[in-house]
Parts: structure tokens; C-alpha cells; sequence
């Protein structure tokens, strides 16, 4: 990799005879333009096969249904006023709502302050990074089995913590399907916090990196407490951060699958409590083998997911403007 | 998992870029007393504990054989009878062995595919001139939008359409090319000089060799970020394996571990025996090098 830099003097006569060296008619310059297509047409190709077009099927098949082998009749909106009046859709999506909710409001406030003080460590942050970084990088799968132990009612290390601090009645956990955010719910939200917390301090520290260090400069000079800096500098510099992390949290909170099927299988035990959307799409396509059904509960979820796309894009987009005028 | 990254990675354009002129601001202020320092880390420590502890805990417990009869209340870090025993029943009735060399060829394909593919596109629409760029470039954008889970049903039946359930190709095929990595890709050899590429073009040589020996050394840092998402991506997916494989000897580590997580009378030890054999190796890859995947996920915004 030792091209020598030509200084401006010589390179323009160079390029120009480059460019005509190339272009030697009509010919050479129609295959310096065609061998652009061999690089772009075989990855289009795979997105068309495996991306736009299932997309699209999708969208026919949730206007469909199945009426025999190989037979379907077109129904209009039928799946979709179906799905309505099921209740199981319903759970499915409050559930998946109720939890990501519950996930954001402790994991989001929990990274603020832990990634405050961790900034201003000044021996050994790394390696506490790395160690609240660890849960993140093992699969949600490995999680949910470790967790599964751990919120074991009689013998589990959540509740055996619990019995050494002198707690007695100690909640049940993954066994307690009662309604709201106690019981199993509780548990899965915990979870979460637990295996998520590391993104969501790595995402935060990025952006006290990126606050302005005149402002703390001169708030030092009126002497303001640390806890004053923080809630009057930091924070405010920090909801660009924020927007992001909620937004991208409820992406990922909507999409989520892998650690509650680990826990409750395709219908989200104990009593569905543990079922989200994906799980409910999985166990309506791959369970009951109801594919119209599935495709409409598919297009109802991107349609969720555009629409926070866009509400994502309006946030940031406001954020530019603000920070221009 | 695809239509955030959109938005994760114009998040990102702001705070990098402003990152790297102030590097360490928590280093440089002073703060003469060292009493704050001690308690926070004495604090931070205490939260660094309970993310360590599950994994001790079931170390401890899978090398324990009566935990698989009796737990103790009060829950121990240290085997009262250590033994391999749990691990051995694991590794006869779980060929997680073949569960790795399953996990390995489809997670290093893919992730050589998909960094191929991006870089490809990547350096087509970076650098180079042709009727319908543009349409080609938005086409692959707008793929960002489409969340994987809205097509995995058609996907699942054209995969039976070709046969390839239970192959290696339905694992891997529709995961080389993405709207994600294209992205990535364009934006860094964007900033490639373009002098560089009329020089080589000067020498005589091709596009497709230009790509090859001088585009893509100089990406490596780009690459490297985008094979760690990949790689972390592929590896712990559960739901496209769970639909495509359904013999044993097809299964990933993720699904391995959860069907065995899922199968009904699994003992405590045996199960957690084989969560470790599962996490433990991904855990020393992950010290030895946490730099690179913490510097990798920073900067794209990404997590897998």
C-alpha cells in the first residue's frame, strides 16, 4: 500500500490521460460502466428472493384463507377484524406493550446513573464495563435457562438472596401467573434489566462523551455540586441519547422471543402471561398451522414497527433542527 | 432486527463523531480526594457482583451432582461434592459437540458472506458510476424497514420450496445480503480517497481486483465492527433455526441449549452443566477480546 500522494502540480495532467487511457471508445467505457452490475445484481438478487418477496407474500396471504389443500379464497379483511375480537391477540399485544414499558422505565433510569458514576472512574472502569457487558453477549436463550434456576421459588438465588437479607415471603416468580407486573412478569422484566443493562450504559457513557466539556468547565467555575452538574448539564445533553435508547429499546422489546420461549415454550406459560407477539405469530404459523391467520398478525407487527420507525425519525429529525437554529 | 438499525446508526453519526476529540474527560478532571473514588467503585462493584454471580452460580451448581436431587436454601459458590458427573450426562445425551460445528460453519459463512456482499455494494455505490444507482441504493435502504419476523412465514415455506430445511443453506442463504452492512460499507469507503482508486485504475487494473486488494484491506476496521453485530447476531438466534431444523444434529448451540432447557424432566445440574458448556467458550472469547466487540458495538450503535 505505498502509492506515493502525487502533489496537485502533476496529478491533474496524470488523471486526464488516466481517463482517456481508460475511455478508449465506446466500448471501454460501456464495460467500466456494466462491471458496476456484477457487484450490485448478485446481492439484489438475494434480497428480492429472500427479503422482498416473502415480504410481499405476506401481505397476499393475510387478505387470504385457507378453504383445502392447495385451495384459498380471498376474504378481505377478515383476518384482521379476527384477530380483533380474539382475545389471545389482545394478551399478546398488551403483554409485549406491558413489558417492554416496564423493561424501559427501570433499565433506562438504572444505565443514567450507573454510567454517570462509572465515568467517573478512574481506575478499573474497563474491566467494570466489560463486566456489565458480559450478560448482553451470552444469548437471551442461555440467559433464560440460567434465570430459570435462579427464580426457582424453594431454592433459587434471587429468593435465597432474599431469605439472607430476612425476606419471608418471597415472591414466586415464573410460577405466579397473576395479572400486572407481579409473578412471572416481575421476573422476565428483571431479566431483561439484568442482560440489557450493559448496552444501555456502553450507549449512555457515548453520550456523556459527546456533551460539550465547556459547559461542565464553566459550571465548575460557579461552583456547582457534582449532583447539580449532573442533573442540570448532564442529563439535559443527554435525552438525543435517550430518544435513541427508548426508541431502539422498543424495537427490541417488540421483536422479543428467544429468552420467553426459553421460559414459557410458543404459548408463553404460565397462562400465556409470558406470550409476545412473535411468540403468538410463531405458535398461530408453526403450532397451529393457521398461515393466513399468522400473516395477518405479521402485518399488524410492521405496521407497529413502521410506525415507530417513524416516530423515531420525527424525534431525531427535530433534534437537528433544534441543534442548527 | 432490521428496522432499527436506521435509526441506531444516525444516532451514532452524531455522538462518535463528537467522541473522538474529547476522549477522557472523567480521566483528566481532578478530584483531589480519594473518598468518592472508593465508594464509587465500591458501589459499582456491588452491581458488577450481581452480574457475575448467576454465572458462578451455575458453574458451581453443574459441578455439583446433588443438585440435581436437593438444592440447598441457601444457595452456596462452591460444590459440596465436586464432580464432572453432571457434564458427563450432558455430554452422552447432548452431542454439543456437533451443536458447535453446526453453530461455527453456519455463523462463519454467513458472517464471510454478508461482510463479502456489504462490502461489495458498499464500494459499487461509494465509488463507482451507473444508470440506476440510486434506485438500487434506495432498494437496498428501504430493506432496513421490513422486520425480519414479517416474512419469516414465506420465507419458512420457500425454504421447503428448495428443500432446504434441515440444511446448512436454509441457515445461512437468507442472511448474506442486507440493506444494514451495504449502509456501513458505502459510508466508510465514501471516505476513501478517491485519488487512490484512479491510481490503481491507472496501473491497469480491474474493478473487481481495485475491490479486492486495495478497498478491502483498508476497510478492516469497518468490517471488523460489522463481523462482531453479525457474528453476535447469528450465534444467539433462536427463532429462524427453531422454524428451518427440526433434526437434532442441525441444531445451533442457541437452539440446542433451548430445547434442552425446554425438555420437560431435565435435572438442575445436568441443565446448568450444559448452559456452561454452551456459554463458557463465547465468555473467554469475549475477554480475550472485549475491546474490539465493546469499541465494535459502540460505534455502530449495535448489539447484534
Amino acid at each position: 500500500m505505498t502509492i506515493p500522494k502525487p502533489s496537485p502540480a502533476d496529478a491533474r495532467p496524470r488523471v486526464s490521460a488516466g481517463r482517456r487511457a481508460i475511455r478508449t471508445g465506446v466500448f471501454g467505457g460501456f464495460r467500466r460502466t456494466t462491471v458496476w452490475y456484477a457487484f450490485v445484481l448478485p446481492p439484489f438478487a438475494l434480497l428480492v428472493l429472500f427479503v422482498c418477496l416473502p415480504t410481499a407474500q405476506t401481505f397476499v396471504e393475510g387478505f387470504y384463507r385457507e378453504t383445502g389443500p392447495d385451495q384459498r379464497q380471498f376474504v378481505g379483511l377478515d383476518q384482521f377484524a379476527n384477530l380483533g375480537t380474539t382475545g389471545v391477540f389482545w394478551d399478546a399485544l398488551i403483554n409485549t406493550v406491558l413489558l417492554g414499558v416496564a423493561f424501559l422505565a427501570l433499565v433506562i433510569p438504572l444505565a443514567a446513573i450507573l454510567s454517570a458514576m462509572l465515568n467517573h472512574v478512574r481506575r478499573g472502569a474497563t474491566a467494570l464495563k466489560v463486566i456489565y457487558f458480559l450478560p448482553q453477549l451470552t444469548s437471551s436463550v442461555a440467559v433464560a435457562l440460567i434465570f430459570l434456576y435462579v427464580f426457582q421459588p424453594d431454592w433459587g438465588l434471587l429468593n435465597g438472596f432474599l431469605h439472607i437479607l430476612g425476606i419471608d415471603d418471597v415472591p414466586l416468580w415464573l410460577a405466579d401467573p397473576s395479572f400486572g407486573l407481579t409473578g412471572s412478569r416481575a421476573a422476565v422484566t428483571l431479566l431483561a434489566v439484568w442482560s440489557g443493562l450493559g448496552y444501555f450504559i456502553l450507549i449512555f457513557l457515548a453520550g456523556i462523551q459527546s456533551i460539550p466539556v465547556e459547559l461542565y468547565e464553566s459550571a465548575a467555575v460557579d461552583g456547582a455540586t457534582p449532583l447539580q452538574i449532573w442533573r442540570h448539564i448532564t442529563l439535559p445533553g443527554l435525552r438525543p441519547t435517550i430518544i435513541f435508547l427508548v426508541m431502539t429499546g422498543s424495537f427490541d422489546a417488540m421483536a422479543r422471543f428467544g429468552d420467553l420461549w426459553t421460559l414459557g415454550g410458543p404459548s408463553g406459560s404460565p397462562a400465556r402471561t409470558l406470550q409476545s407477539i412473535v411468540m403468538l405469530m410463531y405458535q398461530v404459523g408453526f403450532v397451529s398451522h393457521d398461515t393466513n391467520q399468522a400473516a395477518a398478525i405479521a402485518v399488524v407487527f410492521f405496521v407497529i414497527m413502521l410506525v415507530l420507525t417513524v416516530v423515531a425519525y420525527r424525534a431525531f429529525l427535530s433534534r437537528e433542527f433544534k441543534a442548527r437554529s | 432486527m432490521t428496522i432499527q438499525k436506521l435509526s441506531r446508526q444516525s444516532a451514532n453519526a452524531t455522538t462518535t463523531g463528537r467522541k473522538q476529540r474529547k476522549p477522557s474527560r472523567g480521566a483528566t478532571r481532578n478530584r483531589p480526594n480519594h473518598l468518592p473514588q472508593i465508594v464509587l467503585v465500591g458501589l459499582l462493584s456491588i452491581g458488577g457482583l450481581a452480574m457475575v454471580l448467576p454465572f458462578v452460580w451455575m458453574v458451581t451448581t453443574s459441578l455439583s451432582r446433588q443438585s440435581n436431587s436437593a438444592m440447598p436454601r441457601t444457595p452456596t459458590f462452591w460444590p459440596p461434592d465436586p464432580s464432572l458427573f453432571n457434564y458427563e450426562v450432558a455430554a452422552t445425551s447432548l452431542p454439543i459437540e456437533r451443536f458447535y460445528l453446526n453453530s461455527l460453519i453456519v455463523v462463519g459463512l454467513t458472517t464471510v458472506g454478508y461482510l463479502f456482499c456489504s462490502a461489495l455494494t458498499g464500494y459499487a455505490f461509494a465509488k463507482g458510476r451507473f444508470p440506476g444507482k440510486s434506485f438500487f441504493f434506495i432498494a437496498f435502504l428501504s430493506t432496513l424497514l421490513l422486520p425480519f419476523e414479517t416474512r419469516m412465514i414465506p420465507l419458512y415455506d420457500l425454504m421447503s420450496t428448495l428443500n432446504w430445511n434441515n440444511t446448512y443453506w436454509a441457515l445461512i442463504m437468507p442472511f448474506l445480503a442486507g440493506g444494514f452492512g451495504t449502509f456501513l460499507m458505502r459510508q466508510h469507503i465514501s471516505n476513501l480517497p478517491d485519488e487512490l482508486i484512479h491510481a490503481a485504475r491507472l496501473d491497469g487494473a480491474s474493478e473487481f481486483r481495485i475491490f479486492l486488494q486495495l478497498v478491502l484491506p483498508l476497510c478492516k476496521p469497518a468490517l471488523a465492527a460489522l463481523a462482531i453485530i453479525n457474528i453476535i447476531w447469528r450465534w444467539n438466534d433462536l427463532l429462524w433455526p427453531l422454524l428451518v431444523t427440526s433434526e437434532r444434529d442441525m441444531y445451533t448451540v442457541t437452539q440446542g441449549l433451548a430445547m434442552a432447557g425446554r425438555s420437560t424432566g431435565i435435572h438442575t445440574g445436568v441443565a446448568l452443566a450444559t448452559a456452561t458448556m454452551a456459554v463458557l467458550p463465547v465468555m473467554i472469547i469475549y475477554v480475550i477480546l472485549q475491546r474490539q466487540i465493546i469499541q465494535g458495538i459502540a460505534m455502530s450503535g449495535m448489539k447484534g
